[in-house]
């Protein structure tokens, strides 16, 4: 299985950035290969749990939604704890299932899996 | 022979209105020019990169270097839903294949889903990403 690293570091709704980051991880694991996604910065907001449906309110994707869809398909979502301190934000805002790492294990796991590392 | 090894490129981000597009053709036609083959993919506002007849008086000339690039051999590929929002092309079931067709769009570029980009990403030996965070 080929490995994909998504590194995400803006909010979603005000940027396209998270969600075309997220589409993209989500079809890579949908064809039976490795993703992990790194979420750090204003990234962390894309995986806060009770997300309002998006799409009804102001048509835009449901981060939320595509976070779960990637975890559910075997994707890996790791968040950067120093942002989540930074932004008050803690393991029980996020989704479940994603782990909450230091930026020195974001180093590691890049080194590991960042042959195809794409940064948004 | 050594097999010729493949850089894959994604460019978010509009032209002009930052580098980006300017260093994405920089890199890539470089790449070119060093015997890489090279495959591109035009993501969200990159997909301004592809229209036709663009004609800046000083900044970088990202359509002409754009089709430079198509003619040295890179494949150009566009996000179709990101075309059809933007208004390049319509996508519509047309004698059952979507519409692509436009006037808009340099020639050469082709326009693929998120699952063609997946493709293009296993077929890369290294990717890089420009415009990004």
């Amino acid at each position: 299985m080929a490995d994909l690293v998504l590194d995400i570091a803006h909010a979603p709704f005000g940027h396209e950035n998270a969600y075309a980051g997220l589409f993209v991880a989500m079809a890579w694991v949908s064809v039976g290969n490795d993703a992990l996604v790194v979420l750090r910065g204003d990234g962390v907001f894309a995986a806060r749990r009770g997300q309002a449906d998006s799409m009804k309110e102001i048509n835009l994707p449901n981060t939320e939604k595509q976070v779960r869809d990637i975890l559910g398909e075997g994707g890996k979502i790791v968040a950067d704890a120093e942002s989540m301190k930074a932004r008050s934000i803690s393991a029980n805002d996020l989704v479940e299932g994603i782990d909450v790492v230091s930026p020195e294990q974001i180093r590691s796991l890049i080194a590991e899996k960042g042959e195809r590392l794409i940064s948004l | 022979m050594v097999e010729k090894k493949t850089l894959g490129i994604m460019l978010i981000g509009a032209p002009y209105g930052t580098q980006h597009a300017d260093h994405f053709c920089r890199i890539a036609e470089r790449a070119l020019d060093k015997g890489y083959n090279v495959e591109v993919f035009l993501y969200g506002d990159a997909v301004h990169a592809q229209m036709n007849n663009q004609r800046p008086k000083t900044f970088f000339p990202v359509g002409e270097t754009l089709q430079r690039v198509i003619k040295k051999g890179a494949k150009v590929y566009s996000c179709e839903i990101c075309s059809i929002a933007r208004g390049y092309i319509s996508g519509e079931l047309k004698d059952g294949k979507k519409d692509y067709s436009s006037t808009k769009v340099i020639e050469g570029v082709q326009f693929t889903t998120i699952f063609g980009f997946a493709e293009m990403l296993k077929r890369a030996d290294k990717v890089i990403s420009i415009g990004g965070s």
